[in-house]
């Protein structure tokens, strides 16, 4: 199946000129992140040295074991907290998602289109203007410093893209496939998750991980509906590395670098099944 | 489940018709989608455009009354408004059209098969893992004048000879503050793209080369076609994005210089927290929603992305 | 395609359950802050906001807390750092969703603010009644003042002065400025201290954010301008707009500014100066500390603004403070917090480690501020400092931010001239008198 598209892109992509700008490219989207890697090994006189040194002197580990470990600035409760929130929120993203997006797919009713619209509308409101009622909501409800108002939140801008998504993925699985399990004697329900579920796994896994990067990075939610320091999560704990006149920058490259470490492991165990699950549906929708 | 169950119950006749059934099972699904959306999105929204009808500047409790339509007439009037949507404009169209050649470019490549692809991808996918903030702090850093990375690398090579201000000229800022978003956003395109590309099968391109077209022309009838559905949603999703994205601008011009780099994210972010005035904050959203409505109403229909589900 | 797909539902339940009994077995240590039994009978904690958390900062608050936690059984203060960037949007939120900390250190430009928005407990009483209340700075009570009331207590005071560098200072034989300086030395100055080929510039003048338009304004004080007059605006005079030519001239036409001004905040003129890119800059006592780090404490040393053609000249005042929300559940206890913090000890802690002065005159008299060379400059601007004249009303802080600035902004970059930029500032003002 890869073979001869690769010969295809081979061959466009076969003139040194093009190699040159791809690797322009790559260069373009690896630069900051050598610049951060190599600024998390400095000291500070060499991260505030004018002009800039490029390569720290010693490979030291103290920014690392400094975010880590510092009783202030906890970044390994800091690490466990988003994990916590993120991979909350991905399972309920998911289930949500699934129900919704099947049924969007699969039922003809009025008002589909608007429902898919309306999905899309909400992602055009600024979230700075959702946190104040979303405040006094959770506040009333007493959720204030939970993991629940944030994974709550963090649906708002999960859950529309992946309906989205998964609605493409559901109309690509022939629809004979339940009817046959209904006649079966198979509950709509039960069709749902012994038939299309694992037809649609690796699209559910893609849209799953939308949703852990996506609330992995979110900011505005973690700093509003959070206090105290142990209920922080690691895009907020970032920016107590941001001082009014001092960037540390030595923690928050540590900070940066250790942030990214799941993410990135995740995505290369998965990415192999999951590019071929985005691909499935998404091609179709 | 359990409600289902007895819905489906076998009986001579069904109590209700298989298409009553079928509604309702819709419904029934729908129910956690509406439930999730419906309390962190949509009731906040209802409030707001409620709310933009309203005097209501924190401030002045005192003035906060029902004013009707007023907020919405001194928005036609309001020059910075005007200034920032076309900045807006100028910022989501140089990012995104940016953004997805760029994407293209990388899924392209990240198709091709190397020792070592995996990392690769991985590589390309971490501009879209650090939060927005952090993003601008370093490029913030990246741009600064005089001791910043890239005028220290553009003088020690010897391309430039003076400094250059990136942030701080009103003409360059614009075009600065859209390479980082271009940075941060090429990952998403790359890899809806990537995906896109690996389902477009190989057959198609075996006949084509049979039939002896051209590698220009492979790409612009197969791949392209090919791609199409996705492109139109992955492009629909980000211009959408990209015009509430205010983090990036926010900390490094703070719209600034002398507004130029004001768009109507940050201008909103301003009368909200810097004014105080949440009604007319609350109008500038609400009319921001509509004008990206209709829009994207538009584009649908001229890509036909919503055939698909139609 | 069959092999593929059960790969990827299999790997992905298993990170899932990993995840989940992972996080699952965690759950109790997670949550033991929030399950920690209550101390004594059983008040609830106070809430205290501390808006600019810097490692140094956090340490001396957390450790302050500590302290009060111990000497005392009634209470807990439980102190919420939020970073600096958001700590104003956040406090705004949870004012209007009712849900505001109990007390939290804030600057006396928000007080009047909060103060509009009725979210301020009236401390009038209370701070008449405090066994420190006349050793106090008169000054430092009239920055949180707001109609008369009492708002905050002013935790620490500071003003403006000129940072400069004295080892450079004797580099390039440039003689020291004098206490009593004028607008043409300053310029001689600043031009002696620019060598654009070694990347170092004369002045870091700060383009961005509030203070932009403070700094100017005290220039424009110099020149005998005035904001208010008569209970009308008057900042857009012909005194103003000759000061603000000349002041902006220093960007303009004489260069001896970085080409990063327009962008310039807090952190840029402060950096700028650490790093060696600038020789000198306008800043409260505030960054003393961090330039200690930076260039060196011998290094580095402060010296009152210029005297204007006018022969005169202001340094604006002002005061961090600490500010009890009237919605707070334990307001006592956040009254008693406060007041301890502004004792000896406590007090002489966080100023030393930070660069700012006392606001009690008791304390402000020791010897380790008025003999810091470091403090100079501060110390001898204090009887000509004033309290920020855009302190007067409430509506003007947000509007100097989001409009006064961006039309600074563009008199800086040429597009407007210095009488423009006045008229349509002063215009702003005009309008936002409440």
């Amino acid at each position: 199946m890869r073979t001869p598209g690769r010969g295809l892109a081979e061959r466009v992509l076969g003139g040194p000129v093009l190699w040159t700008g791809l690797g322009a490219l790559t260069l373009f989207a690896m630069a900051p992140f050598v610049w951060v890697l190599l600024a998390s090994f400095k000291t500070r006189a060499e991260l505030y040295a004018t002009p800039i040194v490029y390569l720290p002197t010693a490979l030291s580990f103290a920014n690392y074991v400094e975010a880590w470990t510092s009783r202030l600035t906890p970044f390994s409760r800091f690490f466990a907290n988003s994990l916590w929130v993120s991979s909350v929120t991905m399972v309920a993203t998911t289930v949500v998602s699934i129900l919704a997006g099947y049924a969007l797919a699969r039922f003809r009713f009025a008002g589909r289109q608007t429902f898919l619209l309306v999905f899309l509308a909400t992602q055009m409101f600024p979230a700075v203007l959702l946190i104040a009622p979303l405040l006094s909501q959770w506040y009333a409800l007493g959720l204030i410093d939970t993991y629940q108002a944030l994974i709550y939140s963090n649906f708002s801008f999960t859950v529309p893209f992946t309906v989205w998504m998964l609605v493409g993925y559901f109309e690509s699985i022939p629809r004979e496939l339940e009817e046959s399990a209904m006649l079966d004697g198979c509950t709509n329900f039960g069709a749902l998750c012994r038939i299309i579920l694992p037809l649609a796994a690796p699209g559910v896994a893609a849209t799953a991980i939308f949703a852990f990067v996506a609330s992995w990075s979110e900011l505005l939610f973690a700093i509003t509906f959070t206090s105290q320091t142990e209920m922080r999560t690691l895009s907020a704990g970032l920016l107590f590395m941001v001082g009014q006149y001092e960037i540390q920058w030595g923690q928050l490259s540590a900070g940066v670098i250790i942030s990214t470490i799941p993410v990135a492991i995740l995505f290369t165990y998965l990415q192999r099944h999951l590019i071929q699950g985005l691909s499935a549906g998404a091609v179709k929708g | 489940m359990a409600r289902e169950a007895t819905l489906v119950a076998p009986a001579a006749r069904p109590l209700l018709s298989r298409r009553a059934r079928e509604l309702l099972t819709g419904y029934l699904y729908l129910i956690p989608v509406i439930l999730a959306l419906g309390c962190t999105v949509l009731f906040p929204i209802l409030k707001a455009m409620h709310m933009s009808l309203y005097n209501h500047v924190l401030i002045r409790p005192q003035e906060y009354g029902y004013v009707g339509l007023a907020n919405y007439a001194r928005l036609l009037h309001d020059e910075t408004f005007w200034l920032s949507l076309w900045n807006s404009f100028l910022w989501v169209f140089g990012s995104v059209s940016f953004q997805f050649l760029g994407g293209f470019a990388a899924a392209l490549l990240l198709h091709q098969s190397f020792r070592g692809r995996a990392l690769v991808r991985t590589i390309t996918l971490l501009p879209w893992i650090i939060p927005g903030v952090v993003v601008a702090l370093i490029w913030e850093f990246i741009y600064q004048p005089n001791y910043g990375l890239l005028n220290d690398i553009l003088s020690r090579t010897g391309v430039m000879t003076e400094r250059v201000a990136w942030l701080a000229n009103p003409g360059l800022a614009m075009p600065a503050v859209i390479v980082t978003n271009i940075w941060r956003g090429m990952p998403f395109f790359a890899i809806m793209l990537l995906a896109g590309l690996q389902a477009i099968p190989g057959e198609l391109y075996e006949a084509a080369r049979v039939d002896g077209a051209s590698v220009f022309q492979r790409f612009c009838f197969i791949t392209l076609p090919m791609l199409k559905p996705i492109i139109v949603v992955a492009t629909a999703t980000r211009i959408v994005w990209t015009f509430n994205y205010a983090d990036l601008i926010f900390v490094m011009t703070s719209g600034g210089p002398a507004n130029a780099t004001q768009i109507t994210s940050t201008y909103t972010l301003l009368q909200a927290y810097s004014n105080l005035d949440f009604g007319y904050a609350a109008t500038l959203s609400v009319a921001l929603l509509l004008i990206m409505l209709v829009f994207t109403v538009f584009y649908l229909r001229i890509t036909r992305g919503l055939e698909g589900v139609a | 395609m069959n092999e593929h797909r059960i790969l990827s539902r299999r790997v992905l339940l298993k990170t899932m359950a990993a995840a989940g009994a992972i996080t699952a077995a965690q759950l109790k240590w997670w949550e033991e802050p929030l399950l920690r039994p209550r101390r004594a009978w059983g008040a609830a904690p106070v809430r205290f906001q501390f808006s600019v958390p810097e490692p140094k900062r956090n340490a001396l608050v957390d450790s302050l807390v500590q302290r009060f936690n111990q000497i005392q059984n009634d209470f807990e203060v439980k102190v919420e750092f939020v970073p600096q960037a958001q700590a104003r949007q956040k406090l705004i939120t949870s004012v209007a969703a009712g849900s505001p900390p109990d007390c939290c250190q804030i600057w006396d430009n928000w007080v009047g603010e909060f103060e509009g928005m009725g979210a301020l407990e009236d401390l009038t009483t209370k701070a008449k009644d405090w066994k420190h209340y006349k050793d106090v700075l008169p000054l430092a009570w009239q920055t949180v003042t707001v109609k008369n009331k009492i708002a905050s207590l002013p935790w620490v005071v500071t003003n403006d002065a000129l940072y400069y560098r004295t080892d450079r200072l004797k580099e390039y034989g440039i003689a020291p400025p004098k206490d009593d300086w004028g607008f043409d030395q300053f310029l001689a100055f600043t031009k002696a201290f620019t060598k654009t080929d070694k990347n170092q510039y004369g002045f870091g003048m700060r383009g961005q954010g509030t203070w932009a338009v403070l700094y100017a304004t005290e220039f424009m004080y110099a020149n005998g301008a005035q904001v208010l007059k008569d209970g009308k605006v008057v900042i857009n005079s012909r005194e103003a707009a000759e000061a603000l030519d000349w002041y902006l001239d220093l960007f303009r036409k004489h260069k001896v500014c970085p080409p990063s001004v327009p962008t310039d905040g807090w952190r840029g003129i402060v950096e700028g100066f650490g790093r060696g890119v600038t020789n000198t800059y306008i800043h409260n006592s505030g960054s003393a500390e961090e330039q200690k780090g930076f260039v060196g404490e011998q290094n580095f040393s402060t010296v009152p603004l210029p005297l204007g053609p006018a022969k005169k000249r202001n340094s604006f005042y002002f005061s961090e403070t600490l500010t009890a929300f009237n919605k707070g559940k334990s307001r006592e206890g956040a009254w008693r917090f406060m007041a301890w913090l502004m004792e000896d000890e406590p007090n002489l802690m966080y100023t030393k480690g930070l660069g700012l002065l006392p606001s009690r005159k008791t304390l402000f008299e020791r010897p380790e501020f008025m003999q810091d060379p470091a403090y100079r400059g501060f110390i001898k601007s204090f009887p000509f400092s004033i309290v920020s004249p855009y302190l007067a009303y409430a509506g003007w802080g947000g509007k100097i931010d989001s409009e006064g600035v961006p039309l600074f902004q563009q008199a800086l970059v040429g597009k407007l001239s210095s009488k423009e930029f006045l008229d349509k500032f002063a215009e702003v003002l005009t309008k936002n008198m409440s």
